[in-house]
């Protein structure tokens, strides 16, 4: 008897010491940043870097993330972000989903399956660990504001159709999400614009609103909280995502796809609004010769937060794209990338002007020094002109610069 | 008197090592612009029951640096295959079409003895973490099989004559079943140049179209 409880012991203890793998990743990003602009959206202002005029020093990401990998297929992370910096400091969780992926069929067909909370896949920049931008340290201004307002608790199931069963160089995949804990979605684009950092709003965090007009005491807006809340369900209605992507080995991709958060806009608690957010994305990265890659992205949408009678308070349209060309020789990458970005306001909210046009560029030098570390200087260019600066007293014309050192260690 | 035994000797000597010296084939491979070709897997197949031996190996399949490397293995069926992970990260190794599917995880540094190739075909392997990993197994009934080296060339030491398939086979060969198959008696050294009708489709890059090294799934 104890002899076969013995054995039984030893085969469980040696079943779960080969089914799971726990793996660890994440990375570490000093910076040194110099910024003429104006306090930083990250606390409240509406400048649009992750600094607020003048220099600081700044552990602007500590990100790591954990997998643990059972032999089923099934996996489970967790990604965690912290910053310390002179606008915001914070720490906490990111992401945190249950994963499972299939073996291909003789067809070359592989099911994957996503749950918990996750970045809908979109960005075509924030793919290296703890969702940091690897070629830049500023992401786009389209990728800056999925970073701060688009994540989902939901699920999401992908088909993919692997090339190489059938000797083939094209990849297909096709995904759908569900998804709820994102309606406020839309609010941040609405109050401070577009803006370009490397920073994620964590679960739970709430962020703080530029001052505005109608957000004052007695105005139309002065219920709204002052800081929002974005990862909330509100309405108790499943948003979505679909997107489907082509990819050509050795040459590039193409991917669209369509987010609808189906916020039902006149719903409000706690001074948190239900926002009918949704947008189409198109993206792409090309090789053009060995070394150099095009890459791009373009998102269009519409947002809609309407009062408790359904009158409509926040009506806005807004796009923003990017062009961004990368060489990369030996240790070193160069980096440049054009940016245009607007948001249409279609309400008649008295003191409420949501419209804003700009470009932005950027310009990063990246020197990977030795395995782990890489070092890079980025300069960032935004010229905006946005009528909203005026209830700060800031002109509604703006230029603003940054430049940035940074050590990145990744691990 | 002593002279003659020791030419008897010697004649006798030569008769009964007769069989046991093998006959040289060589062979090379060349595409339609007689350019040679490295790495085709050559085999040859008797076709009347000539006697040939079993080889006992075992053939490394390493994962070094997200590739299987070699690209391209040669088995005979019964020989053992030691995947051989020298990455460090995990590898997921699968076989999902042919007479050989399988799946299995390597972690950094493990190896894994993999034994049960007894039937002949392609296994054609992959890995599910890495997608652009790509690689493959011959498993042949015959101990008589190599790959070419840089100069196309390669020799097969036969143990008797008689009649031959000889094929040479690779998985971008852009002939019938990958293959070009040709056949033959073999009663002396012979040399034979295999020349392909097509020439040869491109060899997958067993590397990620992001040379960034640390990338998450987004």
């Amino acid at each position: 008897m104890i002899k076969i409880l013995g054995i039984t012991l030893g085969i469980l203890s040696a079943g779960s010491a080969l089914a799971v793998e726990t793996e660890w990743h994440g990375l570490a990003d000093f910076r040194f940043g110099s910024a003429d602009t104006l306090d930083s959206y990250i606390d409240g202002g509406m400048g649009k870097f992750g600094q607020s005029d003048g220099q600081q020093v700044s552990l602007s990401q500590l990100g790591a993330e954990l997998a643990l990998n059972w032999d089923s297929g099934i996996s489970g992370h967790v990604v965690a972000n912290a910053y310390l910096d002179e606008e915001e400091s914070g720490i906490g969780l990111t992401e945190a989903y249950l994963k499972y992926r299939s073996l291909p069929n003789a067809s070359g067909y592989r099911w994957q399956s996503k749950a918990g909370i996750f970045y809908p896949s979109i960005s075509l920049e924030n793919n290296a660990f703890a969702w940091a931008s690897k070629n830049t340290l500023n992401s786009s201004t389209l990728n800056t504001w999925l970073g701060e307002e688009i994540r989902v608790l939901g699920a999401e199931f992908m088909l993919n159709r692997l090339g190489k069963i059938h000797n083939s160089k094209h990849d297909f995949s096709l995904s759908g999400a569900i998804f709820g804990n994102n309606d406020p979605a839309g609010a941040m684009l609405a109050w401070h614009g577009w803006t370009m950092s490397s920073r994620q709003t964590l679960w739970t965090e709430r962020r703080p609103l530029p001052d505005f007009e109608a957000s004052r005491p007695g105005n139309m807006l002065s219920h709204q909280a002052k800081e929002s809340d974005p990862f909330i369900e509100l309405d108790d209605r499943l948003g979505f995502h679909v997107k489907a992507r082509w990819k050509y080995r050795g040459k590039g991709e193409l991917s669209s796809g369509y987010y609808d958060n189906n916020g039902q806009p006149y719903i409000v608690k706690k001074g948190q609004y239900a926002w009918k957010t949704r947008f189409y994305h198109l993206g792409g990265k090309w090789r053009l010769a060995k070394g150099l890659e095009l890459s791009g992205q373009y998102l269009n949408g519409a947002t809609l937060m309407q009062s408790p009678n359904k009158e409509d308070v926040v009506n806005n349209d807004y796009a923003s794209g990017y062009l961004a060309l990368t060489k990369k020789w030996r240790q070193h990458q160069l980096t440049l990338r054009g940016e245009e970005f607007s948001v249409t306001d279609n309400d008649n909210t008295p003191g409420d002007n949501n419209t804003e046009y700009g470009k932005a560029m950027t310009v990063n030098y990246r020197y990977h020094y030795v395995k782990n570390w890489f070092f890079s200087g980025e300069f960032n260019w935004i010229d905006s002109e946005r009528p909203a600066r005026r209830y700060i007293g800031q002109p509604v014309e703006l230029t603003e610069r940054q430049l940035q050192f940074s050590a990145r260690y990744f691990f | 008197m002593n002279v003659n035994f020791r030419q008897f000797l010697l004649l006798a000597f030569a008769l009964l090592s007769l069989p046991l010296h093998a006959l040289s084939l060589k062979v090379q491979v060349v595409d339609p612009a007689d350019k040679p070709l490295e790495n085709m897997v050559v085999y040859l197949e008797p076709l009347e029951g000539q006697q040939q031996g079993k080889t006992t190996k075992t053939v490394d399949i390493g994962q070094v640096n997200k590739t299987f490397t070699p690209y391209i293995s040669v088995i005979q069926s019964g020989d053992a295959v030691r995947f051989y992970n020298q990455d460090d990260i995990t590898h997921h190794i699968y076989s999902v079409t042919g007479s050989h599917k399988f799946s299995i995880k390597i972690r950094s540094g493990q190896e894994m003895l993999k034994q049960d190739f007894a039937q002949t075909g392609e296994v054609v392997m992959g890995c599910n973490i890495h997608d652009w990993m790509s690689g493959y197994l011959l498993v042949l009934d015959t101990p008589y099989f190599d790959k070419t080296n840089s100069g196309g060339l390669l020799t097969l030491d036969v143990a008797e004559p008689g009649q031959y398939r000889l094929t040479a086979w690779h998985p971008q060969m852009q002939e019938k079943d990958n293959r070009l198959v040709q056949t033959f008696t073999l009663l002396e050294d012979k040399s034979i140049i295999l020349k392909l009708n097509q020439a040869m489709a491109e060899i997958p890059q067993q590397q990620s179209d992001d040379d960034f090294y640390f990338l998450s799934e987004y």
